[in-house]
Parts: structure tokens; C-alpha cells; sequence
């Protein structure tokens, strides 16, 4: 019988048969028999060449002797009863690349010891730019002291240059910068990638631009091996220009590695030659929440005419971690100094989450907080202008609600065993 | 009298000292910055302007205003009849019995000053000013007795040597506060230096009814830029400072003054006299410069000098930074002193010179230097806000009728509300209008007043250039601010006549939005609704009222609607201003109180739940009050509401 | 002694305008040197001496400015090299990108690396300077501070979370002096083949699904947008709505 494709037509024109494909097609309990059967349901290759249907052919005989037509092609909404109903794990298939002919680099920032979204679109563009380029180039990371990333296989590292050590800990971009100028002379790459971010890959690929006396193309988003796009003159230019060695570049410059596993394979290090740091970190500085600047923050907690209890309001935000904003009315009141006022005639903030509290909303309020992503209102006025424009509002007096808030706050930080144990697993489940 | 020539040689000896002073007082003066006064006409007005513009003010307290004329027109009087009779010795009865009449008449007067004086209100200063009416009355007493034989009801050398040391006595105490101390220094200063100042004021259009109202431009370039030290004033304006008699009527209008903010005009006055003669403040007696949030300063701390940089030592920053520029004290003072102009020239030093605008102020300059407004708004966004009313641009049509001045509004969304009620209110009437659109810029006002001179004459200067690529007759505003300053202000820069020669010829009328909708009330292009039975007040702006004189129209525009306007006590040409003028927002100085709450208490007093306003800043300053607080809107606003359209 | 202490300052854009200004980093580099050396302070521009944004740089309180004069197309870094090797040099400030021109942001490293000097990006403030070395804050983003010493000399950009600059004087930019130095330009070689545009909005990146099949696809195209109007708690208890709230927060992880 020759209805499924357990027969095949190889290029040399050798009849091959799949013993294993005609065992399912005669086995009706096999559980991937309605597959080998109704495989060959497009049609087949008839002698002539021409496509070939055999209309008796549809559908197969389902496990309680019924014939089924599955013109859903597989995808049917799985019935959770089923018993299969975990979904399998999808492997993406290996990028593989024996040996490199040439080599792209990339220098992630690597924010916390892991890729950041920044860095996967580098990472992607890294890819676009060796596929065009002729032979077969391996994408390089390089990273500096504490690694936590666990998936760099499926953001596109082919090689990984790990450089660990104290030397590399906290602020080193002096010693990283010589490590990647020996990194350059060493494998003398096609291209140097970094982020354009201020989380060190701007600085870090200046010294290096500056060490190898390359031009560097900065604020890069448009990219191919021709010509490179880059924004000049305070973003208000885009300058095309052909494509340097060094790029800086921006955010979503080109879609991260998606449907490939690659080896993550080391690369040789070099011996780096270190010269004496002549910028010696002291370490981070404390900040106080209140010290940010309005419109730096990132989390707000802002009082109005609403809050009558500010020593609260104070140890709120101290338990939250946030800093402190301020409408106009309380500022006037002097509860707050005028440097916390929010609003047009005040800040204009970009926090990610902003906290209302006892705030109707003025209009010059409003516009204040324009660009910022999550608003939470507490109120006690439902029909307020606050509430409105809020993504979550609550309702309630906010002397309940603070201290119910302080008490999460500071369980919280009773707890971190719990909140450590917590963020462990995920990252475990992530690996 | 026992010694006949004493008198007469007592009182040529305190007369010769008096001149003596009156040079050196004057020379103190000429230290200012040369200006050019028409002497002669200016004496010649002086009478005039004394007895109609002055007393027109003085008039406003009838108590004082007759307690003065009988006061000051009997000193007059009499001290020429002492002269003609004491000192020339022309012996007639019937000028002695005059002179007795005039005495007669001042002790009257100073009775009643005497009088006021025994529970003064605090806007008044104490110190040597309590001992005047008493100073007054020693002369009248004893040039009465003096004078009684001569009129022939006392026989000829009557009295003894016990009386003539008391007449001498007399004659030294009344003549060395009234003649000696009139040009050294004493309380009597206001008569001599306040008549000269009438004579030489530095904006003679005030008088006869006329309204001068406008900033006078900066000179730039030179090694000052506005006023660092009293010898940077002009000289007139050092006279003017001089004139004043301390009433603090200034003091009790200034929203500045009643907010708890540092500063009092006659305060402020009195450090200008300390200033321009040199010394300290010690001898000030009247109400000191609120403490603000800081510490009040003592007395005597203030020290001056002609040649010493006023904002260090003498005044503080902060003082010149509290004045709302709401003109309240230049209206009601009764010497006609001009203390915004002396605001404003100082602050001119601390901003272009010593660049310390406080607060928002750098940044808001710098906007407006960037970005031709004061927010830092993308100037081609200016007309977004026009994007669904259909409006002409100016580019466009080329000549139109009406250019609608839009102002800064055009950013805020709440004044936009206003201006598009404005605009419904002028197609409504099929008025030819059009926009200047991106073309337009901030008019300079908050870049003046905030001292930047420079960049408002720029600003002037390219707006200027703009409206003289079109043709249009008239342009209208919703902002009082830019309806003042393309009124009064642009017309020192605009040397090539752009605003005095419009589309038909004539000089370009420019007009708030209330006077133009009045008009066309009332050639019947509107009809309106009448409106409920809201009780409603309203808000007179400052750069409305008291700066263009406009408090009719607004009001007749809301009676045209059969609204009973239930005025504030303050109201008119008194006032109370929001407290968003001058760029008092944006150097934002702190006080007690804030003055927007206090105009705010005003309204509620009426019990009014609307109060009708005429200026975008004033609805925004209003608004800013906690609510519960009476509905605030734009006469625009509440006429569109009332809007009958006709249907086609 | 007194510090050496030279700002270089560029001609900035506002960013809504488009017109000329004094460049925010800049005039923090013109700040941070007043603090640190007060009237002794050098500042240094490179190009037309005629600039009208100068005087906003000298209104700041300089009585002179230094413009190194030379045509726009020509490179900076050279001409500033020289002039910078001739003084006895302890720091040079800069901004961190220019608003203007390429916006490489390389100058302070290109200069650095031409005089062997350190250099530090990102300063938000120089604490003090004490025995030849330096106590630098740099500014980590979302308000954070690392603390780094340096030795003197050194070249140090200027990040905006450094003190903003101060408020620019008319009179006393108007009659600062302006000293110019001609010098022998180089021609920015690299730059001339490059085309300018108007910077092009970039587009936001959609959401792409992933389908391989048809009723995936229609599944992505029909499925409910998410998140348009907020919730409101009204009826809740106080515990729960707390909770609300700080589950927000969790989720958006400000809290940690």
C-alpha cells in the first residue's frame, strides 16, 4: 500500500521505505496512527509527476472504530480531559557552527548578570549581519564577572567569552576595555556590537572605539553590512553613512533570536596585559529615595489635599521604597517642600508606577503625570478625575489603606527568606 | 512782644536753612540718571495736578482728604501772610485779621489730624509722624498770638518775657518741623519733595485723566543693566521716592503685603529714601516687611547707600520678588508714586545681571528663549488646539478684520476651553477674523516682568516684524496680559508704526475679548439666553482694570444676560489681584497665605457659587483654590453657554 | 593651589524648537568647573566665535571664553588636543553626548586617549579633590550612585543628574570676552560621504505572533485587547484593597 509516506523518493531516486511509518499505519492502537494515515491525505506523487488524491482516502478510524476527518490539520482545541494535555516542550532546532570563519562580537550589558531585551536585539542583529556577510560566522558574547544568565543558547551566542574575576566586578571599564583590545587583536572580529544604553555599553565601547581608533557609529538603529542609519544631533538627525566595525546601538534594532538553540561554546582568552586602574571604585552610594529627583524616579508615592496623617504618609513611602511627589495644594499648604510638586507647574514625572493618594486630579495634575505607565488612585471621591485616569483605583480613606500597605510592606521585609526563596524558583523554572 | 525783631529773624534764619536743605536734598536727587523733564511746563501744571489729579486720589478718604485741604491750604496761606507780615513788617489789619483766619482754618484741620492720630490705624506710620499735628498746632497757636496785636485785638506789645520765650519757643518748635525739617529730612518732607515730583513726574500722561501704564524699556548694552544702586534710578523717580507721606494706603491693598509675603510698598519706598540719602532703617516707624517663612529682619539692619548695590544690605531679593505687579498700591497712592516701575527696574539687575531669578524663574526664561513661551512647548504645536475650530491663518488670508491674538493659552488646556468659546462667540457673529497661528509668540509679558528685558523687547521686536507682513484693524485677546502689552508696551519698539497704522489707515485697536464682545452685543450681532438665578461676582484682572482701565464691560456684557452682579468689596479700581501676575507664581516667593485663597474669601463673602472672570491666569489662579469654592469662569464661557444660534 | 580646570561647551538644540542653545551637559560642565575653580575656570569652544549661544555659556559669570575657531566640517578633536597639551591641565569637563553635530558622545575619549588620560563618563557630581586625586560620584540610572576616585589629570563627562547649570545672565554675557584662536583645521574625512536626514520616527515594535497556522493566527487577530479601562475597588475590604496595591507593585517590580 502505498497511501502514507513511509515510502520515499530520494534524490538519487532510490525507493526508501520507513519499516517504522508502515508499523504505525498497520498498528490502529498505535498512538500516532491517525498521523502516519492521514499524512498522505494532500495527495500523492504519481507516477507522471503530477500530484495525485485519492478521495476514498480521507480521514482515518478513530480509536472507537469511527472514521474521523480531521480537516483542522491537527491544531482541534485540545479537550482538557484528554490525557495528553501537557503541551510538549518545543525544541527549537541547533544553530550549529562548526568552525567560525570570521567572528561578530557582541558586549551585552548584561543588567544584573543577565541579557537584557537590549541585549537580545543585539544579539539578533548580530545574526542578520553574519548571515549576510559570506562563509559561516559564530556570534560572540562577551561578559564580564557575575554571569546569572541560563539561556544564552536561545538568544543567539554561538561563542561565549566569559571574563570573571574581582578584576571585573563593580565599575572596571578600564580593565574590560583592555580585555576586549586584546579580544580584538586575538580574533580581530568582523564587527563590535554594543548596546547604546547607560547601563555601561556607551562607555565601554568608547574606550574600546578610542583604544582601536575605529569611528565608531552611535545611536545606530538601522543596520546592514551596506549602510548604517544612526541618529546624530541630540536625535533630531538621522545619518546614514556606510557601516563601521564598531556599532552602538539602540534598542529594537532588530528582533532577537527566536527559533534557533545555538552551542554557547568558549572562545580562547587571550592573555590581557592590565595596567594599573587608574579609576578606583569606592563601591555604590546609598541613595535615599526622597534624594532622587522627581523626574527620575521610578516609583512615586504623592500626597494631596486628601492626606491629613503625613507622618504616615512619610513612613509609607519610606516602607514602600518610593519617592515622595506632591500636588500643588499640599505644597502650597507646606506639608511639602515645592521641589516635590508634581504637575505642569511642577515635575513632570516618568515614573513606572505612580501612587495617588488623595489626589482629585487637577488638570495641570494630569498632564504631570502624562508618561507615566501604571497610575493607582486612593480616593475617597469615586467620581474624581484621579480615579479616571487611574489603572487601579481604590476607594477608601487613605489613613486605612496606607497603614494596610505599610504592613504589607514591611511583612515583606521581615520575610526575605521568603521573597529570596521566591524569585530562586524563578529562575529555576526559567532554566 | 517784649523783643520785636525776634520772631522775623528766627524765622528768615530757619527759612535760609530750609533752602539750604531743599539744594542738598536736591543734589541727593541729581545723583540719579539724567532724564529729560519739561521744567517749566511741569511747574507751570503743578497746580492742576495738585488740585485735580492729586486730590482726586486724596479724595477717596473724605475724613483726610478735608482734613488736609484745611491743614495744608491754611499752612500755605499762612505762612505767606507770616512772611508779609512778620518778616517784611507790612502793617495792615486786614492782612493781619487774613492771616488770623488761615491760622484759624489749620487748627481746624490739624485738630482733626490730631485727632486721627490718637488711635492711628497701623498702615500709618508713628515716630516723628505722631508729632506732626502737634508741630501743626504749635504754629497755628503761635502765630495766632503773635499775630493778635497786629490785627488790632491785642494793643501793640502786649505780653512779657515769660510769653516771648514761649512764642519764641513756638516758633522754633512749629518752623523747624515745618520749614527746616520740610527739605532735612522731618515728616513736612512730602510737601516739598511731593509738590516737585508732581511737577517732574516721570509719566506726565497720568494726569488730566490719562492712564500711563506701560513698563519703560531697558537700555541694554551698557555696564548695567537695570537698577543695582539708587544712583541707577532715574533722578525723578529718587524725587519720587522722597514724596512719600508713609499713609500706607499701599500698604493695606498690597495682596503681597496681606499674604504674609516680605514685602510692604511703603516699606519698600522708605528703603529707597535710606538708599538714595544713605543710612540705615532705624528710624522707620511703620509696619515692617512681613516675615514671610524666614526670619523678619530688624530694624536698623537695612543699611543704604547712593552708590551700594540695593539687593545687598538694603532690601532683600525676596521683597522684589513678592510684588504681583498688580499696580493696587500706584492706585491708590496719593503721591502718585510709581513702585512698580522701581520693582521692576530692580528686579531687571537681579535677573540679567546677577541671573537669580528664584525658583522656576531661569527656567522659565530660558524657555522662552528656546522656545518663544514660557513652558517650553514645541512651538509648532501652538495650534493644535485649533485643530477642529476651522480658523483662518493669518498666512492665509492676509487682511482680515480681526486678528485673534491667541496668547500662551494655546498650550494649557484649561484656557483653551475659553478660547474656543471665544471663537464660537466671534463665528456666532460672522466676525472676518483670522490667527497668526505658528507665527504667533508669548507676547514677552512674564519675560518683563520678570526682568528679562532683553528677551522681551526681542520677542516685541520679532512679533512686531510678524504682524507687519499682515493687514488687519483690530486685534483682540482673551489675555489681559498680551491685550497690555501689545497696547502699552510694543509701541516703544514698534519704530516702524506697525500697530499705528492699520488696514484701514488708523491706528490698530487693540482689545480684550470682553470689550470686543460688548460691541457686538451691542450692535445686536449675539443673542443670549437670559441666564438663571446663579448669584454671580465678578473679577476685575489687574491688567484688565487698572492697567487699561476696562471695568465696564465685563459688567454690561453680563447684565446684557439680566445678571445682577453682586460686587466684592473690593472690586473696580480696588481690586484684590489673584495673585498670578508679575511672574509671582513662577518665582513663587512663600508667605502666610496664599493670595488666590484670600481673593477666593472675597468671592464666598458675597455668597456668589459663580464668579465671572476675564483672564485665563486669574481662571487658572482661582481655580487653584480647594474646593468647596464657587464655580470659576471666563465671561466667554458663560456667554457661550447662553448662546442662541441661529439656525439656517 | 588652585585648580586647572578647562570646559569644553558646544552649541546645543532645544529639543521642541530646534533652535540653538546652551547644551544642558554642557553648561553642567560649565557648572561643575565654577564650583570647583570659580573665576579660574577656562572655557573652551571650538568653532565660530561669533556664536550668539556663547554669550549664554558666559552669562553663567565667565569674563572670558576661549573658541578655538575653525569650520564646522572639520574635527574638533585635533585642534582641542593641541590646545589642551599646552596648559598644565588637572581636569577637563565635558558633556556626555553633544546636541548637535555627530552626537558620538567620543570627544572626552578620543581626547583622553590622545593625552593618556583616565577618563570618567557619567559624573553626577566631584565631590572634592584632595592631594592630586579625585572623588568622583557617577550616576547609575533611576537615581542611583557609584562612588570612584581618580587621579588628576583626568577628563570627566557630565551626566544630567549633575547639577543643573546656573541661570544665564544677559549683561554679563553680553560683555564677557570672547578670545579667539585660529587654528589649522583637519577636515573630517570619514564624515563627508555621510547623508543627513530629519530624524524618522521610529516605529513602536507590535506584538508579532508567532503563528504557524491558520487558527492561530485567528486566534491572535480576535483575541480582546487588554487593559483599557482601570479597575476600581469600591466594595472590598481595606485588606484586600491594600493587597491590590501591592500586588500592582510586585508586578511591576518596585518593589524588591
Amino acid at each position: 500500500m502505498n497511501d502514507f509516506s513511509s515510502v520515499a523518493v530520494s534524490p538519487v531516486g532510490v525507493v526508501r521505505r520507513d519499516p517504522r511509518k508502515e508499523w504505525m499505519a498497520r498498528n490502529r492502537l498505535h498512538p500516532r496512527h491517525h498521523e502516519v494515515i492521514s499524512e498522505g491525505v494532500g495527495g500523492e506523487m504519481g507516477a507522471n509527476g503530477l500530484m495525485r488524491r485519492n478521495p476514498r482516502q480521507i480521514g482515518f478510524i478513530g480509536p472507537n472504530g469511527i472514521k474521523r476527518i480531521d480537516r483542522l490539520k491537527g491544531n482541534a482545541v485540545q479537550t482538557p480531559n484528554k490525557r495528553q494535555s501537557v503541551v510538549p516542550e518545543v525544541v527549537l532546532p541547533w544553530h550549529v557552527v562548526a568552525t567560525a570563519d570570521f567572528y561578530i562580537f557582541v558586549v551585552p550589558d548584561m543588567v544584573g548578570g543577565r541579557l537584557s531585551g537590549h541585549d537580545k536585539d543585539i544579539l539578533g542583529l548580530a545574526h542578520r549581519l553574519q548571515k549576510e556577510i559570506a562563509g559561516q560566522g559564530a556570534v560572540v558574547a562577551v561578559c564580564f564577572g557575575e554571569v546569572k544568565e541560563t539561556q544564552f543558547e536561545l538568544a543567539g551566542v554561538d561563542r561565549l567569552v566569559h571574563f570573571a574575576g574581582a578584576e571585573f566586578e563593580g565599575f572596571a571599564a578600564e580593565a574590560k576595555a583592555a580585555a576586549l583590545a586584546a579580544m580584538d587583536e586575538r580574533w580581530a572580529p568582523k564587527h563590535w556590537l554594543f548596546p547604546d544604553s547607560i547601563h555601561g555599553g556607551t562607555d565601554l565601547g568608547s574606550r574600546l572605539a578610542a583604544e582601536l581608533g575605529e569611528r565608531p557609529a552611535t545611536q545606530a538603529w538601522q543596520v546592514d553590512l551596506e549602510k548604517t542609519v544612526a541618529r546624530g544631533a541630540g536625535g533630531s538627525l538621522d545619518i546614514s553613512r556606510a557601516t563601521p566595525r564598531i556599532l552602538f546601538l539602540l534598542e529594537e534594532c532588530a528582533y532577537p533570536i527566536d527559533e534557533t538553540r545555538h552551542q554557547v561554546l568558549s572562545l580562547e582568552m587571550p592573555e590581557v596585559q592590565r595596567p594599573a586602574p587608574r579609576l578606583l571604585d569606592q563601591g555604590l552610594v546609598a541613595v535615599d529615595p526622597n534624594e532622587i529627583p522627581l523626574a527620575e524616579a521610578e516609583f512615586i508615592l504623592s500626597a494631596g489635599n486628601g492626606i491629613h496623617n503625613w507622618a504616615q504618609f512619610h513612613q509609607t513611602a519610606k516602607a514602600l521604597g518610593a519617592t515622595e511627589g506632591a500636588s500643588r495644594v499640599a505644597v502650597d499648604d507646606g506639608f511639602m517642600p515645592r521641589s516635590r510638586q508634581v504637575g505642569a507647574s511642577g515635575t513632570w514625572v516618568t515614573a513606572r508606577v505612580y501612587i495617588a493618594v488623595g489626589i482629585s486630579g487637577a488638570i495641570q495634575h494630569l498632564q504631570g503625570i502624562a508618561q507615566c505607565d501604571k497610575i493607582i488612585a486612593i480616593n475617597t471621591d469615586a467620581g474624581c478625575d484621579m480615579v479616571k485616569r487611574a489603572n487601579l483605583a481604590v476607594i477608601d480613606d487613605s489613613d486605612a489603606i496606607l497603614s494596610a500597605l505599610m504592613m504589607l510592606a514591611n511583612e515583606k521585609l521581615v520575610e526575605p527568606g521568603a521573597v529570596q526563596g521566591n524569585t530562586n524558583k524563578e529562575d529555576s523554572d526559567a532554566a | 512782644m517784649a523783643i520785636d525783631w525776634l520772631p522775623s529773624v528766627l524765622i528768615v534764619t530757619l527759612l535760609i536753612l530750609a533752602v539750604i536743605g531743599g539744594v542738598r536734598r536736591a543734589n541727593l536727587w541729581r545723583a540719579g540718571q539724567p532724564e529729560k523733564v519739561d521744567i517749566v511746563a511741569g511747574l507751570l501744571a503743578l497746580p492742576k495736578r495738585y488740585l485735580q489729579d492729586l486730590h482726586h486720589v486724596v479724595a477717596r478718604d473724605k475724613y483726610m482728604s478735608q482734613s488736609h485741604v484745611a491743614t495744608a491750604g491754611g499752612f500755605v496761606l499762612s505762612m505767606i501772610l507770616v512772611l508779609l507780615v512778620h518778616v517784611f513788617g507790612v502793617s495792615n489789619r486786614l492782612l493781619a485779621g487774613a492771616l488770623l483766619v488761615a491760622l484759624g482754618l489749620m487748627f481746624v484741620g490739624a485738630l482733626f489730624i490730631a485727632k486721627r492720630r490718637l488711635q492711628p490705624p497701623s498702615r500709618l506710620s508713628k515716630g516723628p509722624w505722631m508729632r506732626l499735628p502737634k508741630s501743626l498746632l504749635t504754629f497755628a497757636v503761635t502765630f495766632f498770638v503773635l499775630t493778635l496785636p497786629m490785627a488790632g485785638v491785642l494793643p501793640e506789645g502786649t505780653g512779657n518775657w515769660l510769653l516771648t520765650m514761649i512764642l519764641s519757643a513756638g516758633i522754633i518748635i512749629s518752623l523747624s518741623e515745618l520749614l527746616f525739617g520740610m527739605t532735612w529730612g522731618g515728616p513736612m518732607k512730602h510737601a516739598f519733595a511731593g509738590a516737585l515730583h508732581l511737577a517732574f513726574h516721570r509719566r506726565p500722561e497720568r494726569f488730566g485723566g490719562g492712564r500711563s501704564t506701560g513698563l519703560k524699556p531697558a537700555a541694554l548694552g551698557g555696564e548695567v543693566h537695570g537698577v543695582a544702586k539708587p544712583s541707577d534710578f532715574k533722578w525723578n523717580q529718587l524725587l519720587g521716592f522722597d514724596a512719600c507721606v508713609q499713609c500706607g494706603k499701599c500698604e493695606a491693598m498690597c495682596p503681597a503685603f496681606a499674604a504674609g509675603q516680605p514685602l510692604n510698598p511703603k516699606k519698600l519706598i522708605q528703603d529707597m529714601v535710606v538708599g538714595l540719602a544713605g543710612g540705615t532703617d532705624a528710624n522707620y516707624a511703620g509696619s515692617p516687611y512681613p516675615a514671610g517663612k524666614g526670619e523678619a529682619r530688624a530694624l536698623g539692619s537695612a543699611k543704604g547707600g547712593a552708590d551700594n548695590v540695593i539687593t545687598a544690605g538694603l532690601v532683600d531679593a525676596d521683597t522684589l520678588w513678592s510684588c504681583t505687579t498688580c499696580r493696587a498700591c500706584v492706585e491708590e497712592c496719593p503721591m502718585m508714586i510709581e513702585h512698580v516701575d522701581a520693582i521692576v527696574d530692580m528686579r531687571r539687575f537681579v535677573t540679567m545681571e546677577k541671573g537669580q531669578t528664584p525658583n522656576k524663574g531661569a527656567q522659565v526664561l530660558e524657555n522662552i528663549i528656546a522656545t518663544d513661551n514660557p513652558n517650553g512647548y514645541a512651538p509648532g504645536s501652538r495650534t493644535h488646539w485649533a485643530a477642529d475650530q476651522n480658523l483662518p491663518l493669518m498666512k492665509d488670508k492676509q487682511q482680515v478684520d480681526v486678528l485673534f491674538w491667541v496668547s500662551d493659552g494655546a498650550f494649557d488646556m484649561r484656557s483653551q476651553r475659553i478660547l474656543r468659546a471665544f471663537v464660537t462667540l466671534m463665528k456666532a457673529a460672522k466676525v472676518d477674523v483670522a490667527i497668526l497661528g505658528d507665527e504667533e509668540r508669548d507676547c514677552g509679558d512674564v519675560a518683563r516682568r520678570l526682568g528679562d528685558d532683553a528677551s522681551f523687547q526681542s520677542l516685541a521686536k520679532r512679533n512686531l516684524a510678524t504682524l507687519s507682513q499682515y493687514k488687519f484693524n483690530k486685534i483682540v485677546t482673551t489675555d489681559p496680559h498680551a491685550y497690555h502689552c501689545l497696547r502699552n508696551e510694543y509701541s516703544d519698539l514698534d519704530v516702524n508704526g506697525v500697530l499705528s497704522q492699520g488696514a484701514s489707515g488708523q491706528a490698530v485697536e487693540v482689545l480684550h475679548h470682553t470689550t470686543f464682545l460688548n460691541h457686538l452685543v451691542e450692535q445686536g450681532l449675539l443673542n443670549f439666553e437670559r441666564f438663571s438665578d446663579t448669584r454671580m461676582t465678578y473679577h476685575d484682572p489687574c491688567y484688565l482694570g487698572r492697567y487699561n482701565g476696562e471695568y465696564e464691560a465685563p459688567r454690561e456684557l453680563l447684565r446684557s444676560l439680566g445678571i445682577n452682579i453682586t460686587e466684592m468689596a473690593r472690586s473696580g479700581y480696588r481690586s484684590r489681584c489673584c495673585g498670578g501676575g508679575g511672574g509671582a507664581p513662577i518665582t513663587d516667593i512663600p508667605g502666610e497665605r496664599r493670595i488666590a485663597d484670600m481673593r477666593m474669601a472675597d468671592v464666598t463673602e458675597t455668597g456668589a457659587e459663580l464668579v465671572a472672570v476675564g483672564c485665563q491666569q486669574c481662571t487658572a489662579m482661582l481655580e487653584g483654590v480647594v474646593e468647596p469654592r464657587p464655580v470659576v469662569k471666563d465671561i466667554a464661557e458663560i456667554l457661550v453657554g447662553q448662546l442662541i444660534e441661529e439656525v439656517h | 593651589m588652585p585648580l586647572n580646570i578647562v570646559s569644553l561647551v558646544s552649541v546645543g538644540r532645544h529639543p521642541q524648537s530646534g533652535r540653538s542653545r546652551r547644551a544642558e551637559q554642557d553648561g553642567r560642565a560649565v557648572e561643575m568647573g565654577l564650583k570647583l575653580a570659580g573665576q579660574q575656570l577656562s572655557v573652551v569652544h571650538v568653532g565660530n566665535p561669533d556664536e550668539p549661544v556663547l554669550r549664554q555659556y558666559a552669562g553663567m559669570g565667565l569674563s572670558s571664553l576661549t573658541v578655538l575657531k575653525q569650520a564646522d566640517r572639520f574635527d574638533a578633536v585635533p585642534v582641542l588636543q593641541r590646545y589642551l597639551e599646552q596648559k598644565n591641565i588637572d581636569i577637563v569637563l565635558t558633556g556626555v553626548r553633544s546636541e548637535s553635530g555627530e552626537s558620538s558622545g567620543m570627544v572626552p575619549y578620543l581626547l583622553a586617549h590622545a593625552l593618556g588620560w583616565p577618563v570618567v563618563a557619567r559624573v553626577a557630581d566631584i565631590v572634592c579633590v584632595e592631594k592630586g586625586e579625585a572623588q568622583v560620584l557617577l550616576a547609575l540610572p533611576r537615581g542611583q550612585r557609584r562612588a570612584v576616585r581618580v587621579a588628576l589629570p583626568f577628563i570627566a563627562s557630565l551626566d544630567l543628574a549633575a547639577p543643573p547649570a546656573r541661570q544665564s545672565a544677559f549683561g554679563v554675557g553680553l560683555r564677557a570676552k570672547i578670545e579667539t584662536i585660529e587654528s589649522i583645521g583637519e577636515v573630517d574625512q570619514i564624515r563627508v560621504d555621510w547623508q543627513e536626514a530629519e530624524a524618522k520616527p521610529r516605529a513602536k515594535r507590535l506584538k508579532t505572533v508567532k503563528a504557524k497556522t491558520a487558527a492561530e493566527r485567528f486566534k491572535a487577530a480576535t483575541a480582546k485587547p487588554q487593559g483599557d479601562a482601570g479597575k476600581v475597588l469600591i466594595n472590598e475590604t481595606t485588606q484586600q484593597k491594600a493587597q491590590a496595591i501591592f500586588d500592582l507593585l510586585l508586578e511591576e517590580k518596585v518593589i524588591r
